[in-house]
């Protein structure tokens, strides 16, 4: 046989096997028999660039997962989480949804900006509600990502309720240095929040500086939003770097507020900064602490105590986690009690028709809501400041 | 040369030009054949998936082969390049209308095109300076593709439709995998059967000339200039189809698949599958994309004895790639390629030594 003739030998076999392929069954379902274990994939950062609290909120997960095992699972059944780090790459977390298909989870649970947006298109096609750890507005839309659901205020939304508390702060005329991380989730409120200064006609100055990743200090960009006349640094970043930025501040003894926003709006941040660096910076935080003392945080409670844990180690990411699966816990439930296969688009319906999910005031003002034309879940956050160490209260259900 | 080929007694110059010469190595290429048609039955969807990730790698790996092994260039703008014809692709044919085949054999033309210009510098400079000169393809591109709303629309990451050829359309998750195979693997026997003939011309030919003994080339009357950007445009035309098929694969791309990790990751395919060796590109790209995940089965494994593996699991990976390229390049500095020709010879010249 000649070179020429295997090669179309092989090609034609190829097509030959394409064309049997296609004939295939469609999508898959994803549902299991009953009395088998719902198997949920989670996706986390335990050791990238976001770890500090990926961990967290994915040990708050893992945790409401055994509660709720313990107390008898979803409706007689028990949660499965299958969970795996992926190092904040993006590659990697399309390689375990990849296999979170193949293992037939019915929703799965992510966590950064980049790979959300990544997988976003997916999961609409493979019918998989998908929620996160992101909370980037475009994810709210439902003609542009059907299946991912956002269950706080989304980041724009939270830099609006920062924005409008600077310009309250200042009395007008306040200039904003906006430090974010250098990525989709970094960037995801930038834009949206020089829109808002706009339309609102708030007075304020406005600019944006990245922050590189792996700075030891932030001298360098503290001192361009020094020479900007900046009193306030609006933060779109994790803990540690944030913390990095308050200690700088407190070096420099510049006189600056930080009002960080959720992933930096936590306990992590004042403990890693040192109290007295921290002391009086503001924290946008849509997920009550333990120490706001909201009536669902009871099982939170209930749980630590059963299994040993000071709740002094439950941060404000460990709550987030733990509510990321009780929201989509109450919609598996839902689509159950609906009667309908239990399937991503009978989970992806309950979830859009079921009405306000209660968390007991823990997250925004106490509801998380979605409809089938918009799946932001709250549009309203606590604001805390740091004082002698803690988060204290100082508006619990802000928005717009 | 390898034992099975010795002895053999050409009468004619097509039999002296054929790629395999013997019976064994025709049986080897059916079973070959054999397995890959089988694939898809045996593997189920997740390791499909890796099946079909390995098959895009073989194109980039090839493709970068050709340049870094055959003519004796280096780059480190792989990343770069493989944007370069994914964005272009998924634009054409998304943004643009145009059918999928068409969009696809553009971004490869695109990107042998700016491979072409990237390649310039190549002209005067070589090895590290070279290296150099890539990088700043490999960083210029990445800049362009974070920065430039335009090419995503404002949004920072770009949805491409699924794939639809002429009114076929891939389908749900039950057959995606598996549809995609079919279509990965005539595209990447393709760019095997191309590579392995294209040494076979005088082109080729002159890319291997460069390599070895510029000087020498030149004496000869091989066109250095030409065979260099050449070497630069076929190169980046493979990588390019590489790029493209993981935007229509993936169906989304963000910057941050093309990073310079990337970049890295396929020179340590071709390094460990063996330099100058098409057949040394595929067992790279075979290795290099399955060692993760066999790094991951293992932590599953030892999970219980050993938790510090699977705790620390990113970083016990990115350890053991940096480990597996040194030892290569103690080892068997020609890779797999060379390991599988001594297991050959042994066999071959069984029971002697030699």
């Amino acid at each position: 046989m000649s070179a020429r003739n295997r090669t179309l030998a092989v090609a034609m076999a190829a097509a030959s096997a394409l064309a049997l392929s296609a004939c295939g069954g469609g999508g898959g379902g994803g549902g299991a028999d009953s009395d088998e274990p719902i198997p949920i994939g989670m996706i986390a950062d335990l050791t990238g660039a976001t770890g500090d609290v990926g961990t967290p909120y994915n040990e708050g997960m893992l945790a409401y997962v055994d509660w709720r095992n313990e107390e008898g699972g979803i409706d007689g059944r028990q949660i499965e989480a299958l969970s795996n780090d992926y190092a904040y790459e993006v590659p990697k977390a399309e390689q375990l949804y990849k296999q979170y298909i193949n293992d037939g989870v019915v929703a799965v649970q992510g966590w950064g900006t980049g790979d959300t947006e990544a997988l976003s298109a997916s999961v609409g096609k493979d019918e998989l509600p998908f929620m996160s750890g992101s909370f980037a507005e475009p994810l709210t839309d439902p003609e542009e990502a059907p299946y991912n659901f956002i269950i706080a205020p989304t980041y724009s939304d939270q830099m609006r309720i920062a924005l409008n508390w600077i310009e309250e702060d200042s009395g007008g005329g306040g200039e904003v240095a906006v430090f974010h991380h250098d990525s989709p989730f970094g960037e995801a409120p930038v834009g949206d929040g020089q829109t808002w200064i706009d339309e609102e006609g708030l007075d304020l100055g406005y600019e944006s500086y990245a922050m590189p990743s792996g700075s030891q200090n932030y001298v360098g960009l503290l001192s361009q939003a020094k020479d900007q006349g900046a009193k306030y640094v609006v933060i779109q970043n994790v803990a540690s770097p944030a913390a990095l930025v308050a200690k700088d501040i407190a070096a420099q003894n510049l006189d600056m507020k930080i009002v960080c926003l959720n992933w930096c709006g936590n306990e992590l941040f004042i403990d890693s900064a040192g109290d007295k660096a921290a002391e009086g910076h503001i924290l946008i935080q849509p997920f009550a602490p333990l120490s706001a003392e909201k009536e669902g945080h009871a099982p939170i409670k209930e749980y630590a105590e059963a299994n040993n844990i000071d709740t002094a180690d439950i941060g404000a990411a460990w709550v987030q986690g733990w509510y990321a699966m009780d929201i989509m816990a109450q919609g598996i439930e839902e689509a159950m009690a609906s009667g309908d296969e239990l399937t991503g688009a009978s989970i992806r319906e309950a979830l859009e028709t079921m009405g306000a999910i209660d968390t007991g005031g823990v997250v925004g003002d106490g509801t998380v809501e979605f409809s089938a034309d918009s799946h932001r879940g709250s549009t309203a956050t606590g604001i805390y400041e740091a004082q002698d160490g803690a988060m204290v209260e100082i508006d619990p259900d802000a928005s717009l | 040369m390898a034992a099975t080929a010795t002895g053999i007694h050409h009468r004619s110059y097509s039999s002296e030009l054929r790629l395999r010469a013997t019976r064994a190595e025709y049986v080897r290429l059916g079973l070959l054949t054999l397995l890959l048609l089988l694939l898809p039955f045996i593997l189920d969807n997740y390791w499909l998936s890796q099946a079909n990730l390995i098959l895009i790698a073989v194109i980039g790996a090839v493709g970068l082969n050709i340049l870094v092994g055959y003519t004796g260039q280096i780059s480190l703008g792989q990343g770069g390049f493989l944007a370069v014809g994914a964005y272009s692709s998924a634009i054409l044919s998304d943004r643009m209308g145009l059918p999928t085949p068409i969009a696809i054999l553009l971004a490869v033309l695109l990107t042998a095109a700016v491979g072409t210009f990237f390649g310039l510098p190549g002209l005067r400079l070589k090895g590290l300076y070279l290296a150099i000169a890539t990088l700043a393809s490999q960083m210029i591109i990445e800049f362009v593709i974070r920065r430039w709303d335009w090419l995503t629309l404002g949004q920072g990451y770009l949805n491409i439709d699924r794939l639809d050829v002429f009114g076929f359309q891939i389908g749900g998750r039950a057959v995606f995998e598996q549809q995609w195979y079919w279509i990965l693997l005539v595209l990447a026997s393709l760019s095997v059967i191309t590579a392995r003939n294209l040494f076979r011309t005088g082109l080729g030919r002159s890319f291997m000339a460069v390599r070895d003994q510029d000087i020498a080339a030149e004496a000869i009357g091989v066109n250095i200039p030409r065979a260099k950007l050449m070497a630069f445009a076929i190169s980046s035309g493979f990588v390019g189809l590489a790029g493209a098929l993981t935007a229509h694969y993936s169906e989304v791309l963000s910057w941050e698949k093309f990073t310079l990790d990337v970049s890295i990751l396929y020179l340590a395919m071709i390094i460990v599958g063996g330099l100058g060796s098409i057949a040394g590109a595929v067992y790279g790209a075979i290795f290099m994309t399955l060692l993760p995940e066999l790094i991951r089965q293992l932590s599953l494994g030892l999970g219980d004895s050993v938790p510090f593996i699977a705790d620390q699991l990113p970083a016990v990976r990115n350890a053991v790639f940096g480990l597996v390229i040194i030892l290569f390049l103690i080892l068997e500095p020609r890779g797999l390629d060379r390991i599988w020709h001594r297991i050959k010879d042994y066999f071959g010249f069984w029971p002697f030594r030699y």
